[in-house]
């Protein structure tokens, strides 16, 4: 695993660039802990500076350091997009295994619902979710709401994979020596799928930091705890641009494509590892 | 039974099951959360003054009835599938006595007139760009497309809208960037107007386009490099069949197949792009619609929009899934 | 003996590959000579991945990269005219495809595209070739249809409502339809069933026979090279060990490879379990030093380990690439 991790960085530019720029975010976010201002205190410091060497990233409307909001709105954000990520891993692992393993009516029966999901209109539904739930919305709430309807791309894609495993010699084996399905599917098939949790993980996480930002900038979700969304969603509130406080604007939007694309890039990168095709030739 | 039927009754029943499930979870969302929608719509009626607690509680009753809240939970699930079926989501409270139901058909058109054009687009630019990129590996112009693809891709609509509005309202403002053509302009069917409502346009389909364009992109791209290796396509070179063909009816057409399916697939997410990307520029469609019925309190407009997406997106599935036999004649015979 | 349909010269072709930083080479076609002449039906036999179908790829100019042809000739000689494939410009090649040079590929039940009728397969195929007005070149197809046996309403089919056999059966077709002088065939007989396999082989036959095509036939089934092909050549770990018409071969094999292959086919009144070889085929990426046969030879000497025998004629007709078989080659 580790000549593995350190191959693809050597030899894949993607991973490289991937890892680089995740981990240049990723060290931002740990800068949380050591923030000299509490997330939520405003007028800490002087209002609307431009970026300084006092204030790396300037100062809000509303008198907090940007660059130290933003080291927790990022951190929020990503814990966020994890959770979401790690709770619809569960679901999308459950129904891709047991389809895929199946397969038959069962297969066709989940299926049949997996591509419900995939195909509704989240957004209407979420606004309604919170429409309904107004002030007790949280992000934890929001979270698992989005798991519960974000997990069904990835479930197909695992049971293109479990498909495959089904047919292989050692499942049969596994079959005749008399094991249950849970513990075939735990104990054989997990880990083959697992490259490609590992890179829809990613993708999710995309996804719902994604709508995640979305939602908070339209004001829709709880907007006292800080995520990138809301901090843009507060700089609108003071009419950022129109005042010329574009830092307010420009570096949490910067900060957040570069986590979409240093994601995405590492998604990527693990995709053409487990291609089979380029797989073989590295292997053989 | 086989063939085109059987196929058809399997696309139908799906459409059915989206239907039924997404209106199930409108229901859930609406009917299991612990906020009365009633008790919040009185407090956001009576908080700039006292009313008289009869007042109050007439209000109570006649909510309920409107929000079809009335009696048990199953009456109320019956209530709500007999308004679905009918249209009638009720009088919108923002704009009363309008019926939501107007409300959202005069928006209607903008989102469809918005969503399809956009998608047709980004479709055909990115397959035809990545099916390209695929066939010529070695074209530099085509490689540098493919990293903008890749960059652009994992870039949600509302970033890419937002940008757009940055860059086009403050840095260089050469376009309108609110409304989906000039206020008070009088409408008709003659050039002035329908050059504002083009103009108008440019920026919310072109941030959709922008959005969307990588993924097709580098779906293509993909697919094309593993037809390319196809029997059928390695015999036609042998052959001498002429290059334009191969590309076209060998390569691009057998690629386009799983696309047909991928656009199917991914039009819920693109429906969120574009009601998404409406609000952004206050183009007057759906989701402009849905944000402001949000802020306003506006309960039954709220559900009604999210009802009728669901229906829509549903609906132009199915359509998708209608055509698809055109394009791959071995539907028939599955 | 006039001038060969094709000659093939010190013809070598690697695939090439670097990924993850890891170099590798396939040496899939080493130091290939051999030659076809008119009219002949000349087999090319040995196991899976010896480097048939890459010999065959690289004949045909087939060659995509990673496959890379590294040295050597291929020439062509179309009644007169001679064409160098790796000389040659690519529109020369372009204009002898189908008209002169034709294939039957392995796996050529998907050859066809799956979107699109047959009757569009031909016009895309031949239409250039044959020319003429719509009407005179389906009239043509048509014809060439009925002297195989095949209804002319298969035109109006997909590929995907065709059988197996009957798709197999229009491939040929499509391959013949321009009457060319040299077809390639690569295995087209693998995945059919036996009773559709006998048709197609007949098929194949009948249509060499009729437009007095030379035929270049690629098949790891030595039954069916018995009972099709006037001359033999048996590749290993891609090289050609031996050479000779297919009565003598069969009869006498020379080199210990084909020994083996031979004595390993079944015979009637066999009462004996067939002995395999011992050990498997070598990787094409790194090859035994020598005669590449030698682990597993029953005869290996010294010698082999060290110094590639070389293809010798040891009879009129008969070359063999081994030191036992061919002393006089010994360094």
């Amino acid at each position: 695993m580790g000549k593995v991790l350190r191959d693809l960085f050597r030899f894949n530019r993607e991973f490289a660039a991937g890892v680089i720029l995740l981990g240049f975010v990723v060290l931002i976010a740990s800068l949380s802990f050591v923030s000299p201002y509490p997330p939520n205190d405003s007028f800490v410091v002087p209002p609307d500076l431009p970026p300084s060497w006092a204030h790396w990233l300037g100062t809000t409307s509303r008198g907090q350091d940007l660059f130290w909001l933003l080291t927790f709105a990022i951190r929020n954000t990503l814990l966020f997009g994890f959770t979401v990520a790690a709770i619809s891993r569960v679901l999308s692992l459950v129904i891709g295994l047991v389809a895929g393993y199946a397969g038959g009516i069962v297969d066709r029966v989940l299926m049949s619902i997996n591509d419900t999901f995939i195909v509704l209109p989240l957004f209407p539904i979420l606004v309604l979710f919170y429409f309904v739930m107004r002030d007790k919305m949280s992000w934890i709430l929001l979270a698992l709401v989005m798991a519960c309807l974000g997990w069904a791309y990835d479930a197909r894609l695992i049971r293109s994979v479990a498909m495959g495993l089904r047919t292989r010699e050692f499942t049969e084996t596994s079959i005749f020596s008399g094991m249950k399905m849970r513990q075939i599917l735990v104990q054989d098939h997990l880990p083959y799928v697992l490259p490609i949790v590992f890179s829809t993980t990613m993708n999710n996480i995309n996804w719902s930091i994604g709508l995640e930002v979305t939602l908070s900038v339209l004001g829709f979700t709880d907007i006292n705890t800080p995520t990138i969304g809301v901090l843009v969603y507060w700089a609108n509130q003071h009419t950022a641009m129109v005042a010329g406080i574009w830092w307010w604007i420009a570096f949490p939007i910067g900060l957040v494509i570069v986590t979409f694309i240093g994601l995405f890039l590492l998604a990527v990168s693990m995709n053409e590892f487990i291609d089979p095709r380029s797989r073989l030739s590295r292997i053989g | 039974m086989r063939g085109y039927p059987a196929y058809l009754i399997g696309r139908l029943g799906q459409f059915l099951l989206v239907v039924f499930i997404g209106i199930n979870i409108a229901f859930v969302v609406t009917h299991a959360t612990p906020i009365d929608p009633v008790e919040q719509t009185i407090a956001a009626a009576t908080q700039f003054g006292a009313t008289s607690p009869e007042a109050i509680a007439m209000m109570r009753q006649s909510l309920k009835e409107l929000y079809g809240l009335e009696g048990s939970l199953w009456e109320q699930y019956a209530t709500f599938w007999r308004r679905v079926s009918v249209g009638d989501f009720g009088p919108s409270l923002s704009a009363f006595p309008a019926p939501v139901s107007t409300l959202i058909l005069r928006a209607l058109p903008w989102t469809v007139g918005l969503l399809t054009v956009s998608t047709l687009l980004t479709w055909v630019i990115g397959n035809l760009l990545g099916g390209l990129a695929g066939y010529y590996l070695r074209s530099r112009t085509l490689r540098f497309a493919g990293i903008l693809a890749m960059a652009l891709h994992p870039i949600p609509y509302y970033i890419i809208a937002f940008v757009l509005l940055i860059v086009f309202g403050y840095l260089w403002p050469v376009l309108p960037i609110t409304g989906g053509h000039t206020m008070n302009m009088q409408r008709g069917f003659n050039l002035a107007f329908i050059g504002n409502l083009a103009i108008h346009s440019i920026l919310p389909i072109t941030s959709l386009v922008l959005a969307g364009l990588g993924g097709w992109f580098m779906g293509m791209r993909a697919l094309v490099s593993n037809v390319v290796t196809e029997d059928y396509v390695v015999y036609a070179e042998l052959g001498g069949v002429r290059p334009q063909r191969i590309l076209g009816s060998y390569v691009m057409r057998n690629a386009l197949v799983p696309q047909v399916t991928g656009l199917a697939m991914s039009l819920g997410a693109i429906f969120t792009g574009a009601i998404i990307t409406e609000q952004v520029f206050g183009y007057p469609g759906i989701g402009t619609l849905l944000v402001s019925a949000v802020h306003v309190g506006d309960y039954s407009l709220v559900l009604g929009i999210a009802t009728v997406s669901i229906v829509a997106v549903s609906f132009a599935v199915l359509l998708i899934d209608l055509l698809y036999p055109l394009l791959d004649p071995r539907v028939k015979a599955r | 003996m006039t001038a060969p349909a094709l000659s093939v010269t010190g013809l070598r072709a690697y695939y090439r590959t670097s990924h993850f930083g890891v170099e590798r080479e396939v040496k899939a076609v080493d130091d290939i000579d051999f030659q076809v002449g008119v009219n002949e039906i000349y087999g090319i036999a040995g196991e899976s991945s010896c480097g048939k179908s890459t010999l065959i790829k690289t004949i045909a100019a087939a060659i995509r990269p990673p496959l890379k042809v590294l040295a050597g000739s291929v020439v062509f000689n179309f009644g007169g005219r001679a064409v160098d494939v790796y000389r040659a410009g690519e529109r020369e090649i372009d204009g002898i495809r189908w008209r002169h040079l034709s294939y039957i590929m392995q796996g050529s039940m998907n050859v066809l595209n799956p979107v699109r009728r047959v009757r569009n397969s031909f016009v895309d195929f031949a239409f250039r070739h044959i020319g003429r007005s719509t009407a005179e070149f389906t009239r043509v197809v048509v014809d060439h249809l009925k002297r195989l046996h095949l209804e002319p309403e298969v035109l109006d089919a997909y590929p995907h409502q065709l059988s197996g056999g009957m798709r197999q059966r229009v491939a040929i077709a499509l391959a013949t339809v321009c009457r060319p002088e040299f077809i390639i065939a690569d295995e087209p007989t693998t995945a059919l069933d036996v009773i559709v396999q006998k048709g197609v082989l007949a098929m194949i036959r009948d249509v060499q026979r009729e437009i007095g095509s030379s035929l270049i036939f690629v098949t790891h089934d030595l039954a069916v090279h018995a009972n099709l092909c006037h001359r033999l050549g048996i590749m290993y770990a891609g090289r050609l060990v031996e050479e000779g018409p297919t009565s003598e071969v069969f009869r006498q094999p020379l080199h210990p490879y084909t020994q083996h292959l031979v004595s390993s086919l079944p015979r009637i009144g066999d009462a004996e379990p067939k002995k395999g070889l011992e050990g498997a085929p070598p990787s094409l990426a790194d090859p035994p030093s020598g005669c590449r046969f030698h682990p597993r030879c029953p005869v290996a000497m010294d010698v082999c380990r060290g110094n590639v025998p070389p293809m010798v004629t040891v009879a009129p007709g008969r070359r063999v690439a081994c030191f036992v078989a061919a002393p006089e080659s010994r360094p």
